[in-house]
């Protein structure tokens, strides 16, 4: 027989154990379909929000970049054939963000036909926001994680490749980065550059990486102890070889999967911060954004009736914690799926 | 373990030195006018800038900068902070208590809630009890500081008027300041008891039951998550079945010979929880309105007032190091089996 015909045939993903046991837990399954929810949300924002759009005036920004009039938002916008539809959907200008605003009153508006959600202080619509805010979640989300993702996957590389001293000071320094909290370092770097939802995205990347390091070089290490290694090194293949076919690739999945989970902390935490008020500027698409005067809503009204303008802070935080919970659902099944011992 | 505890206090100004080295040199992102900014306090030095650039090398090479910058900050300079119209290191001295007391009461509990929740849980492995902490895990690290202290703040203290928003009532607040009560600590349960006024002390404990509610809820669940599947772990290994053979009771099963190993990776995840710890502090601060390190520093970063900023960050850069060294030590003692070599 044919030597290539004995190998062994790979199972497909979709069969493995891995996946039965995570199909099988309802968790799961409640977890994918609100983060499919949202996926929707993300991507339909322009034809949601087409409404929105055409009747307040101060939308005009995100119109003009789009290259449409008033008049035709409703039919461009809900229309997969015409070729606007595809721009705001999958390429809209940075202008759609900006929350368009129903005069400028500092008294929010409660839900009504026109604005579904309200208005919040300021004049700003609720449910544009929220619906916005979705693909903004997983833009920050999406490149936090990316990026510390690769600087964790190459310091944590190098500290388990390496070993020996190298090792040593990259675990140090990130035993320093694990515990130095994340805020502190977001207000120094919105002292120097000033605040913005990049600053916010550039501090959590740059402290973000310490734990994947840690996390890999673990696996490395792991990995680096079994007999396949070995049998490669027996074999004569040099050090690198070793590292780059049979090493890294054996060592990386578990990492990949686990840190995609984290984009929910993410989001959390960088909500927390434009909250805070380093963050996204106010009347950007951004749900902590949206909370920030939560307070002055609930401390500002009469003694006894702090919901009198609940739907400016109710909505986006809902949504927040849906958020972290679909992310968090799917990475509690996920962590079980993939331990042998459950 | 007297020598590993010295050998890691003179590793202390070590680590502190190269903290102070990147913190320095984040700063060189600034111009020399805008650093030389720290230092002025009227108007009449914002108009002679030069004069203070003079005056403290900032015109002059990195290393002479940095070695005037470090002797400033060694002598209690920290610059002063155009938040608080005061010197870094005066407000720095009058919030810290403050923030202090927060922390400790929003700590304790919260271990002892999530050590407690989750050993219930896994003694009482998918009983009623168990799955409840396994939901109330997940939502609970679902639930951001902030908007579960909103919502807090919402229903607790503006709905039915339970518990009071900032440090203490009011009519205490003003005693502190005429001087009928006197401070001694800064903290306002401590000194409630100092002066011989428990309705002080009772009325700051009734202030902090939202701050610490808040923070119970959203970490206690990691600290839920990790106990509960290392306490599996260890209930399922060979000495705990031996000292179950043997006819101990249950409880001393579980207690002295499951939970004492089980706690170990909580300890290590503590570098974690006291960074995260350092932040809800901040959170919680600037939501119910307590004037700690929080409510002063994030509006400071907002204003770009940087001295205080980074005087912020020297801070918590000292109390961090600190902690691990802590941490450390209390490993040893909570596992015997690690050695100080």
């Amino acid at each position: 027989m044919n030597p290539q015909e004995m190998k062994p045939e790979r199972e497909p993903w979709y069969r493995s154990k891995t996946f039965k046991r995570f199909r099988r837990n309802p968790l799961a399954i409640v977890g994918t379909l609100l983060l499919l929810a949202f996926v929707l949300v993300a991507f339909m924002a322009p034809a949601i929000t087409a409404p929105q759009l055409a009747s307040i005036p101060a939308a005009r920004p995100c119109l003009r970049d789009l290259g449409i009039k008033r008049s035709e938002v409703m039919d461009t916008l809900r229309n997969p054939l015409s070729p606007v539809f595809w721009k705001a959907t999958l390429a809209p200008p940075e202008s759609c963000y900006n929350i368009p605003r129903d005069g400028f009153s500092p008294l929010p508006k409660p839900p009504s036909e026109k604005h579904p959600m309200g208005v919040s202080g300021g004049g700003y619509d609720v449910m544009y926001g929220l619906v916005w805010g979705t693909r903004t979640a997983f833009y920050v989300g999406f490149l936090v994680v990316g990026i510390t993702l690769s600087i964790g996957i190459v310091v944590g590389g190098l500290a388990g490749f390496i070993g020996g001293a190298v090792d040593n000071f990259i675990m140090r320094v990130t035993d320093v980065m694990l515990s130095f909290p994340r805020l502190v370092f977001v207000m120094i770097i919105a002292v120097i550059f000033g605040s913005g939802l990049t600053t916010v995205m550039l501090a959590m990347a740059v402290v973000g990486w310490a734990g994947y390091a840690r996390f890999f070089r673990g696996d490395i290490l792991r990995t680096k102890a079994q007999e396949f290694v070995d049998a490669a090194r027996a074999l004569g293949a040099s050090p690198m070889r070793v590292f780059a076919k049979h090493v890294f690739p054996n060592a990386i999945g578990t990492l990949l999967i686990l840190a995609s989970m984290d984009v929910g902390s993410i989001v959390l935490a960088a909500s927390g911060f434009s909250f805070l008020g380093l963050g996204a500027p106010v009347g950007y698409a951004d749900w902590g954004q949206m909370i920030s005067f939560a307070r002055d809503y609930i401390l500002g009204s009469a003694l006894g009736t702090p919901f009198d303008y609940w739907y400016v802070w109710v909505y986006p935080s809902l949504m927040l914690v849906l958020f972290g919970l679909a992310w968090n659902l799917l990475g509690d099944a996920v962590r079980d799926a993939l331990d042998p011992k459950s | 373990m007297t020598t590993f505890i010295a050998r890691r206090l003179l590793q202390l100004p070590v680590v502190l030195l190269a903290l102070s080295l990147l913190i320095f040199g984040m700063m060189q992102f600034l111009t020399p006018e805008q650093r030389a900014a720290t230092y002025v306090r009227t108007e009449q030095q914002a108009k002679n800038i030069d004069l203070i650039i003079r005056q403290y090398n900032l015109d002059k090479g990195f290393w002479a900068q940095y070695t005037t910058w470090l002797n400033q900050v060694l002598h209690g300079n920290l610059g002063y902070s155009k938040q608080s119209h005061e010197p870094v290191l005066t407000t720095i001295r009058k919030r810290l208590p403050v923030s202090t007391e927060l922390a400790i009461f929003m700590f304790f509990p919260t271990l002892a809630f999530g050590i407690w929740m989750g050993t219930l849980a896994a003694t009482h492995r998918d009983k009623l009890i168990d799955q409840f902490v396994r939901v109330f895990a997940i939502a609970g690290w679902s639930l951001p500081t902030f908007v579960l202290g909103i919502w807090l703040l919402a229903v607790l203290y503006g709905y039915f008027h339970c518990c009071g928003i900032g440090r203490a009532d009011d009519k205490y607040l003003i005693e502190f300041a005429k001087g009928t009560l006197k401070t001694y600590t800064g903290m306002i349960t401590i000194d409630g008891l100092l002066n011989g006024r428990p309705d002080v002390t009772l009325s700051g404990l009734k202030h902090l039951v939202m701050p610490v509610l808040t923070y119970m809820v959203v970490a206690s669940a990691q600290i839920m998550r990790v106990l509960r599947s290392s306490m599996l772990d260890v209930l399922n290994s060979d000495y705990v079945r031996t000292a179950r053979a043997k006819g101990l009771p249950e409880r001393v099963v579980n207690l002295k010979h499951a939970r004492r190993n089980a706690i170990i990776p909580i300890v290590t995840i503590a570098g974690l929880m006291f960074a995260f710890m350092l932040e809800g502090v901040f959170f919680i601060e600037i939501i119910f309105n307590i004037p700690g390190l929080g409510q002063w520093a994030v509006p400071a970063a907002i204003q770009l007032d940087f001295p205080a900023v980074i005087g912020i960050a020297l801070l918590t850069g000292v109390i961090v190091s600190i902690a691990n060294l802590v941490v450390d030590i209390l490993y040893g003692i909570i596992d015997p089996r690690i050695s100080f070599q």
